[in-house]
């Protein structure tokens, strides 16, 4: 990980290597790995996809080209001072901010444009926007399990125990989760959750406390932070790491983007991604086997299933079984239509008798 | 009131009652009743009428006397009526014809004239003056200067509208500045609520008249509009032709055919009519032929193994010739006879009259008239097995059933006469049918069929088997009627027509002399088959010096003169013709500059060089503009139909020697079709020219746009960039040089090498046509070639530059040389060239 100085440093390079650009009476580019669904690569190293070797120049031989550059231009000053200053923002303060530049020409025209924009110079720099200090607002994803942890926060340290120390709503996760520290745990595995209801509905249940289990709750399609902590969770502590979400397309590539890494930010595969998490479920062939109550596929989702049968992160035996299967069976289930079945159906049979397949408990 | 119904019958003088009340109505009182007819149906358009009907006048007139036109109008209060005058610099009118210009409707030099002038009834003017003397009861002021003149003639009249004569008020000489020309002031009663009508007629008037000079006071106006001459050229000089045969109409054929000193049909038409020379002529007169006698029906004639034995039926018919003699008589005409395919009985009388010469050359023996006559008629009854009365020889009598009316009650009949079928003709009629019919038809249909026929043929009158095309067609029909009832075999439309055509082109054109022009005049169905012939022979389109195009280059002129636009195109097609008289489209488009951009675009409507002001909306012109998609040539079309929208400005012009009006008031041109589609070619053939205007413009402006942003953008991210890293500004010319100039084309000259630098900055390869004229000879180019002009050298290269690449153009001159660049291949907005 790279040190604020660092991160001003790699900031401070590409400016520098636009003025070369000038001086050498060359027109400003930007080179990009192109960030398309077919760019991304399996590095078989890391077990993560990342970007390819396709690239896209943004040249200021355009309009558009040029504004984006200038707009990048004072980005970098923003974040340089906003580093030597010690100081963070939102990535939503950002687009607010360029408001007050004193170039039109420079100013955001939506939030997506700055968010794209600092996820550019996150890759041309290599330097995460946590380290530019950079933060999305807050996701409102939470931990629920036995793990104690000490949080470097603006007001001190804090020492939280992620079971005794928080409410039924457990412990929030931080932005940057790199500024926690794990102190001491006694974690089986972690199941991350795609739905309030349903982490609702484990902690109600006491399965965190049954099962010695920490329960991420990703909240629909998670956040780079709450992504991060799965990781950590992994990586430092060793536990396995289990995918809990809806039975339609759309769960899936939450899934995928836990344990593949997002086309989006396929730069940080390596830091964010999780390559060993599992997907318990619902699966297609639990909507046949536990005869859950279903919906009919919709055309969105018919579409969204066959292009994930192209998506090279989920070319496996698996999930081509999985998804040919529900192709087949043209329906999708929830997770909370477990509750057909009791509401004790979840954590007394379903999980123990998913995770116990799985190996992991 | 009396009822005329009820006495009817009972009074024998009821006709001439009524025609007590009937009397000749004169032109001028039909006029006054009928002032909508001729555009002064208001009095704010009877105002714009009067001065288009005196500057159309004016604008004829100087022109035709070779004067550079310049005329005034003035519109003047005078209490509760307005005075117009109207000056013009022409060669002036006698006194004697004066008062009948001016004064008598439908007078006037160009009525039987086929050439293009404004004016064509004679009514204009005099209606005017008519309007003028009904509203406001002051007579007409005239006055004219005929050059060479010292003293001008001054006249006050009106017109008698009984009698439709001039009536002539005062009659003095005076003096007048102009040299010659003429003036005329009349005071009607009108308003001004069609100002902009005639700001628009003297406007459009001026833009296709752009070697005029006009100049229009009225009350409105703070200063008068004046429009200068963009041209000191005049119109083409137009000549006046004769009528074209396919334009003329029944009755004028008949007036033409009454007036004419010719005596024969030829004749009188190579003297009357344009394009028609012997051979035309002669074409016509066989179509004439055709028409008006039929054709004869050919025949096979009998071969070697028939038994119709020519030569003993020619000898038997030859007496108290000799036996030799009538030997090579008979022999030679069967001889003759056999070598032709198929024989009319004209043709058999032209064989047995040179037969016959021969003989008489070779014996000395005499063969008649009478002798001649048998022997044709004995041939042709042993041909054709019919004898001269038209009956069929060795047959119990006539076939029933005449032509055009065979019906069920009759087929009985013509079963029972079916020894016509035996005739020799049958075998020659099956083979036609046959060969014209699909080889579907079964051949009992077609035995049936040629039975049918034949029999119907033989019916004709006498026995050469004379017939006009429609008379076969008749024939044909109902003999296909027949076999569809009696044989349940159907000849549809397509099979007749063929068995017509089989038959039509076989039969041939009689030699009968045409009948006289004296007869075709004197009967009306002769005339109407001498039309039909002129129609249907191919003449050459009619000359076309009788039109007077502005052309293209004016039409553009005139445009650019009154319109500030920032593109201006034009197209001249070339000569067509509608009902014999040609015509000529032109179309011109001005757009952008200070034409206004809100609403639809301004259409000027010309025909003769006469703008037309009113009802836009029936005119032809309008229609053919609306059906163009305009957006293919950039213009806003909501919808896709109607008048575009936009800041352009369209204008027509229709030159003729007959312009097709929809009405008299010549306000609107007719729906000709063959005119409708000059008209869109024309315009298209301009809109083409714009769009390509308008491509290069956006893509321009696009470019600009982007020279702007990025002009702005660069300095200010080099700033950033510069503030940033705590450098100091660095040198941006470099790059802003690459993306402004994508191509660029440098000279640089040093110890007699000359060196262009070819610069490619853009992202496509540049294929370039670089030409340098060198006044002194050029040695040792680099690639290239090199070629002597009279003194000037053209080096020429085509180099090809990469993407981001440049190229050296390098050749020697010695001392001083001029040079000259010129760059083709790149568009010119990506090209900067510094040489």
């Amino acid at each position: 990980m790279t040190t604020e100085s660092d991160a001003r440093d790699e900031l401070i390079d590409l400016a520098a290597d636009f003025y070369d650009q000038f001086a050498g009476g060359k027109i400003p580019e930007l080179q990009l790995p192109t960030r398309t669904k077919s760019n991304i690569e399996y590095d078989t190293e890391s077990g993560v996809w990342t970007y390819g070797d396709r690239t896209s120049t943004r040249s200021a031989n355009s309009v558009r080209g040029a504004r984006k550059l200038l707009k990048a231009a004072y980005t970098i000053e923003f974040l340089a001072n906003q580093l030597d200053e010690g100081r963070s923002s939102t990535l939503r303060e950002l687009y607010y901010l360029s408001e007050s530049w004193d170039n039109d020409e420079a100013q955001f025209k939506s939030q997506n444009e700055s968010n794209d924009l600092v996820e550019d110079l996150e890759i041309v720099t290599g330097v995460t926007r946590e380290d530019f200090h950079m933060r999305p607002e807050e996701s409102g994803a939470t931990l629920m399990g036995p793990l104690e942890i000490r949080e470097q926060t603006r007001r001190g340290e804090r020492e939280i125990h992620c079971q005794e120390d928080v409410g039924e709503g457990g412990y929030q996760i931080p932005n940057n989760p790199d500024m926690i520290e794990f102190l001491d745990d006694d974690i089986d595995f972690a199941l991350a959750v795609e739905t309030g209801g349903m982490r609702d509905r484990l902690v109600e249940n006491g399965f965190d406390e049954a099962y010695n289990c920490l329960v991420i709750h990703l909240k629909g399609q998670p956040a780079r932070a709450t992504r991060r902590i799965t990781k950590r969770v992994h990586d430092e502590l060793d536990v396995p790491i289990a995918v809990f979400a809806d039975g339609d397309p759309w769960s899936y590539r939450i899934y995928g983007s836990v344990a593949y890494g997002s086309i989006k930010s396929a730069h940080l595969s390596k830091y964010l991604a999780t390559p060993e998490a599992q997907f318990v479920g619902i699966q297609p062939e639990d909507i046949v086997e536990y005869d859950l109550p279903a919906d009919p596929l919709s055309d969105s989702d018919v579409n969204a299933l066959e292009s994930e049968l192209d998506d090279p992160r989920f070319q496996t035996d698996y999930w081509e079984e999985q998804i040919e299967l529900q192709l087949d069976i043209g329906k999708k289930s929830e997770q909370q239509s477990l509750a057909s079945r009791g509401l004790d159906f979840v954590t007394d049979t379903y999980l123990p008798e998913r995770l116990g397949e799985m190996g992991v408990i | 009131m009396t009822s005329f119904q009820s006495t009817i019958g009972d009074e024998e003088g009821i006709a001439e009652e009524l025609a007590e009340g009937q009397r000749e109505i004169s032109i001028a009182e039909f006029f006054e009743k009928n002032k909508h007819m001729l555009g002064f149906d208001s009095g704010a358009r009877g105002l714009v009428t009067a001065v288009k009907e005196a500057v159309d006048n004016a604008l004829d007139a100087t022109e035709e006397a070779g004067v550079l036109p310049d005329i005034y109008i003035e519109i003047e209060e005078v209490g509760d009526y307005y005075r117009l005058v109207i000056e013009d610099n022409g060669p002036g009118i006698t006194k004697e014809q004066l008062p009948k210009v001016f004064g008598k409707l439908l007078y006037g030099s160009r009525f039987h004239a086929r050439e293009q002038s404004r004016g064509q009834q004679g009514i204009g003017i005099s209606a005017a003056v008519l309007y003028s003397q009904l509203t406001s009861g002051q007579p007409a002021k005239i006055t004219s200067r005929p050059k060479g003149q010292s003293r001008a003639q001054y006249f006050e009249l009106i017109i008698d509208t009984d009698t439709n004569e001039p009536e002539i008020k005062a009659d003095d000489e005076t003096t007048w500045d102009r040299p010659h020309g003429t003036r005329i002031e009349l005071e009607m009663e009108a308003n001004m609520r069609a100002r902009g009508q005639l700001h628009d007629y003297v406007k459009h008037t001026a833009v296709v008249n752009p070697h005029a000079r006009i100049e229009l006071r009225e009350p409105g106006l703070d200063e008068p509009m004046k429009f200068e001459r963009a041209t000191d050229e005049l119109p083409a000089e137009t000549k006046e032709i004769r009528p074209h045969p396919h334009g003329v109409e029944l009755g004028a054929l008949i007036k033409m055919l009454e007036a004419t000193e010719s005596y024969s049909v030829s004749g009188f038409l190579q003297e009357e009519f344009t394009r028609v020379g012997k051979k035309t002529a002669d074409s016509v007169i066989g179509n004439f032929r055709d028409v008006y006698y039929g054709r004869e029906l050919s025949w096979t004639p009998p071969r070697a193994h028939d038994d119709r034995d020519v030569a003993a039926a020619v000898g038997e018919a030859v007496a108290n010739k000799g036996k030799a003699a009538t030997a090579d008589f008979a022999e030679g005409v069967a001889e003759t006879v056999a070598n032709n395919d198929r024989l009319s009985r004209s043709e058999l009388a032209t064989i047995v009259g040179n037969v016959a010469e021969t003989v008489e050359d070779d014996t000395g023996k005499t063969f008649g008239g009478t002798v001649r006559e048998n022997a044709v008629d004995a041939a042709w009854r042993a041909i054709t097995g019919v004898d001269a009365d038209g009956d069929a020889t060795g047959t119990a009598g006539d076939v029933t059933g005449t032509v055009g009316d065979a019906g069920g009650e009759e087929a009985g009949d013509e079963e029972a006469g079916d020894e016509g079928a035996e005739s020799p003709l049958v075998a020659d009629v099956y083979a036609l049918v046959d060969e014209a019919t699909s080889t579907r038809k079964d051949d009992a249909a077609v035995q049936a069929m040629a039975d049918a026929l034949t029999r119907r043929f033989l019916n004709l009158d006498g026995d050469a088997f004379r017939i006009a095309r429609d008379d076969l067609e008749r024939l044909v029909a109902d003999a296909a009627n027949f076999v569809a009832e009696q044989h349940d075999a159907t000849f549809g439309e397509t099979a007749r027509e063929n068995v017509v055509e089989a038959f039509w082109s076989r039969a041939r054109t009689v030699p009968d002399d045409p009948p006289k022009v004296r007869d075709v005049a004197g009967d009306r169905d002769t005339s109407a088959d001498l039309l039909a012939a002129m129609r249907a022979t191919d003449i050459l389109a009619p000359p076309t010096d009788c039109l007077a195009p502005i052309t293209a280059e004016l039409v553009e002129a005139g445009l650019r003169k009154e319109y500030d636009a920032d593109f201006y195109a034009a197209a001249t097609r070339d000569a067509e013709v509608h009902g014999g008289d040609p015509f000529i489209v032109e179309a011109g488009i001005a757009y952008g500059g200070s034409i206004p951009a809100e609403g639809s675009v301004e259409l000027l409507r010309f025909a003769n060089r006469v703008p037309l002001v009113y009802q836009r909306g029936a005119c032809a012109t309008t229609d053919v503009i609306k059906q163009i998609g305009w957006r293919n040539y950039g213009l806003d079309q909501p919808g896709g139909s109607g008048l575009p929208n936009g800041p352009a400005v369209i204008s027509i012009h229709v030159a003729s020697t007959n312009v097709p009006f929809t009405s008299e008031s010549k306000d609107a041109l007719a729906n000709v079709p063959a005119i409708e589609d000059e008209i869109e070619l024309a315009v298209r053939e301009a809109a083409r020219e714009l769009k390509s205007f308008l491509n290069k413009r956006r893509s321009m402006q696009q470019r600009r746009e982007k020279q702007d942003v990025l002009g702005k953008i660069l300095p200010e991210m080099a700033d950033k960039v510069s503030e940033v890293t705590g450098r100091p500004r660095p040198d941006i010319d470099g790059a802003l040089a690459r993306i402004m100039n994508n191509v660029s084309v440098e000279r640089e000259v040093s110890d007699g090498t000359v060196t262009l630098v070819v610069e490619n900055h853009s992202d496509v390869n540049e294929q370039l046509d670089i030409t340098d004229i060198v006044s002194t000879e050029p040695t040792d180019p680099s690639e290239g070639t090199v070629v002597d002009m009279d003194g000037e050298w053209f080096v020429q290269w085509k180099p090809e530059v990469p993407s981001g690449d440049e190229r050296e153009l390098t050749y020697a001159v010695d001392g001083d040389a001029e040079f000259e660049v010129s760059v083709g291949g790149v568009e010119t907005e990506k090209l900067t060239v510094n040489a």
